[in-house]
């Protein structure tokens, strides 16, 4: 049976929520592949009278369907000494654990990640599926390991379909106006980098069954300077024969000496030097209290446009300002008025997004607002998804005839 | 240090993918910062640029010598010019490694990610590829550069920012905001006329597309998170509506 990896998102020896969020992504992907294999069934391509009898079982909501969707699940729990959490994690998902110690690791390092975890990954059975956060570990780390498992490679996975080829993987793009679907090539493993948030509703039905047993633990100890075969990365033509692809090949001739040295691991012991972590001064205080948000984007124009928006939201009695990211970056507005992923997730009673396209960066940081108002001159804009009330205008001319009827 | 900065058109315009803008402005700053310290030798930087895309991408090239690249990289895929095809991020990946793996970079930038397709996984591809360390996500660079680490800070969520020393050669994506960057200029475009752009065919450096891993299936619209109640007629009209439904609700 083909196994479903979920690579624990640990940050300074806590786990990260959206751990869960993976763990539940994986049942899904079993629990899609066990129906979709029914479905083909159904249809005569084949007969196989287990896949049946899951389908049977998971009708009646049966506890041994679980375990067995489950046991092909496996959660790696990297760190120096993840033991704690591993446990913390085995028993919270009564998934089976693999306590991956990288002695020396102090805090979350690419190289040591990325080696590691192939190291361990490529030495287990058939490996399905590499299930990793679409956060900024997840997104510095995943992508690297995906190129050395040979694997596909899908990022920011925010919903999975089956169909009668298998499973699909729908991901953001255009700005998140549209949604691409793609599927990877048969037979190999896929490194999925899942997009936090979207996959909630399913740990909620999935992990909350206490009557299971813990999973298993296994201790896996590699050592900081011990020695790692180095599998070669290929680029993406292997059948080339002129000359030019036969220099390409020899970009891997320092992974073949590190292979005979045996010595990578020390190479990223001492490729990236780890220095603080700090946190960004923010008092976004009084966004987070305000009953009232007025946020600006770019289509605000100018920063001259922000004066409007500060009108706005005097109308209002209990109300502060909000920004897209870009405002901040180009210095228009402080970072603690900053809305989103890496600014700050508010849930005001009012939401009103003012020429703000609404990147799913953005939408995570205020889609727990009570009532959502969008002003947006482009009707497709995908902040109108999200709105309760969406008005198609100029920022400009809407805010300057609501200052003069109120 | 010779510098190497990935970018990604994003239309027929010629326009440059929006974070790619601040990775050469970067690159640039740096260019710079030697510059004012000439005194110390051997710390002249040259900026290069590389982008694989349509025959039509020369377009960014230019604009990227307009802003002050000093030479320019252009592969020409071979695409379908079907809107829709996707071509895997590993795929150019590859073909961008393929030339950075001769040129012998010290440090090569891309952005965090295209704004049309969004993967943000071309960078630590190529990284892996040309087997450099790499860090993602980047908002401070420190110049000069002390015993080959460069000093970077990178963005965590929650307003965490980590410190890190990387070793050269590496790869680092930039995160928008670390700078402001500057428009091409009037003067370096006229001189980039006289430019030549190293220009490959895709099929020059790999006669196959061999070894893609993942397929386009189709693209959709997204489902509402909420129902979006569009509001009609005329300005004022709707200004009058929302009105009422905050007098409604109680929105004060
Ligand atoms: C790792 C990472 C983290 C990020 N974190 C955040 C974050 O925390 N918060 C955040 O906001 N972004 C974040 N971003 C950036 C995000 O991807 C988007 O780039 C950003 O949210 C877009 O901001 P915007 O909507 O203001 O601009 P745009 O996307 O440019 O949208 C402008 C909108 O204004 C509309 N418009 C233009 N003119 C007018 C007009 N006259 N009247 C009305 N409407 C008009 C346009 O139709 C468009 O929809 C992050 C990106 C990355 C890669
Ligand atoms: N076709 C391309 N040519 C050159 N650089 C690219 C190309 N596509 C992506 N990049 C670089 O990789 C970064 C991330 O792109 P992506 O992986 O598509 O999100 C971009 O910001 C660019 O720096």
């Amino acid at each position: 049976m083909k196994q479903i990896i979920v690579i624990a998102e640990i940050f300074q020896g806590l786990i990260r929520p959206v751990t869960w969020e993976l763990a539940g992504t994986a049942l899904r992907i079993a629990e899609l592949e066990a129906d979709s294999k029914y479905l083909v069934n159904d249809r005569g391509k084949g007969q196989n009278d287990k896949k049946k009898n899951i389908r049977r079982q998971k009708k009646s909501g049966n506890i041994q369907l679980q375990k067995e969707l489950k046991s092909r699940i496996r959660i790696i729990v990297p760190g120096e000494d993840p033991l704690p959490v591993a446990e913390k994690i085995a028993e919270h998902t009564s998934m089976d654990v693999i306590c991956l110690k990288i002695k020396g690791l102090e805090t979350y390092d690419c190289d040591a990640y990325k080696t590691c975890l192939f190291r361990v990954i490529s030495e287990m059975d058939v490996v399905s599926h590499v299930l990793i956060a679409h956060t900024s570990q997840g997104r510095d780390f995943g992508f690297g390991l995906g190129v050395k498992l040979n694997a596909a490679s899908i990022s920011g996975v925010n919903s999975i379909f089956s169909d009668d080829d298998g499973l699909v993987y729908s991901r953001a793009v255009y700005g998140n106006e549209k949604n691409m679907m793609i599927r990877p090539a048969p037979d190999i493993p896929v490194v999925l980098t899942i997009m936090p948030g979207m996959f909630r509703d399913n740990i909620m039905n999935n992990l909350n069954n206490r009557t299971m047993e813990k999973g298993k633990i296994t201790v896996c100890e590699i050592p900081f300077n011990g020695s790692y075969p180095l599998k070669k990365t290929k680029p993406v033509s292997d059948t080339g024969v002129d000359t030019d692809s036969a220099e390409v090949e020899n970009i891997h001739v320092k992974g073949k000496l590190c292979q005979k040295s045996t010595a990578y691991p020390c190479q990223f012991a001492s490729r990236i030097i780890h220095g603080q972590i700090l946190r960004k001064a923010c008092g976004n205080k009084a966004l987070k209290g305000a009953k009232i948000i007025v946020s600006a984007g770019r289509g605000i124009g100018e920063k001259d446009g922000l004066k409007e928006i500060f009108e706005f939201a005097e109308c209002f009695s209990s109300s502060a300002v909000g920004a897209s990211r870009p405002l901040v970056d180009m210095g228009w507005i402080g970072y603690d008025h900053q809305v989103g992923i890496t600014g700050a997730e508010v849930s005001p009673r009012l939401y009103i997004a003012c020429g703000i396209s609404g990147s799913s960066q953005h939408i995570a940081g205020m889609k727990g607002s009570e009532i959502v108002v969008s002003i947006n001159k482009n009707p497709d804009a995908p902040i109108f998804r999200h709105s309760d009330i969406c008005i198609i205008a100029d920022v400009h001319e809407f805010i300057k005839e609501f200052l003069k009827q109120r | 240090m010779r510098i190497l900065v990935c970018i990604k058109q994003i239309n027929d315009n010629g326009d440059m993918n929006r974070f790619d803008e601040f990775a050469l402005e970067e690159a640039l700053k740096i260019k710079e910062k030697a510059e004012k310290q000439q005194q110390t030798p051997g710390n002249s930087v040259s900026v290069d640029v590389i982008t694989a895309g349509k025959s039509n991408s020369f377009k960014i090239i230019r604009r990227a010598f307009g802003m002050g690249a000093d030479s320019g990289f252009l592969i020409v895929l071979k695409t379908k010019e079907k809107a829709t095809e996707y071509i895997p991020p590993f795929t150019i990946a590859s073909l961008l490694s393929a030339v950075a793996d001769k040129m012998h970079y010290d440090l090569i930038l891309t952005g965090i990610m295209s704004q049309d397709m969004m993967h943000g996984q071309t960078g630590p591809m190529l990284a892996e590829l040309l087997n450099f360390p790499c860090a993602t996500g980047v908002t401070k660079i420190r110049f000069p550069v002390k015993n080959n680490f460069i000093q970077v800070e990178r963005e965590l969520e929650n307003g965490f920012i980590e410190c890190l020393e990387i070793k050269l050669p590496a790869l680092l994506t930039i995160q928008a905001g670390i700078n402001i960057p500057r428009y091409p200029s009037l003067s370096n475009l006229l001189a980039a006329e006289q430019k030549t752009i190293m220009t490959r065919k895709e099929t020059d450096i790999f006669p196959h597309r061999g070894g893609v891993k993942e397929f386009y299936v189709s693209i959709e619209t997204p489902e509402k998170t909420r129902d979006g109640l569009v509001l009609e007629g005329d300005l004022a009209g709707r200004v009058n509506q929302l009105l009422n439904f905050f007098k409604k609700h109680d929105l004060n």
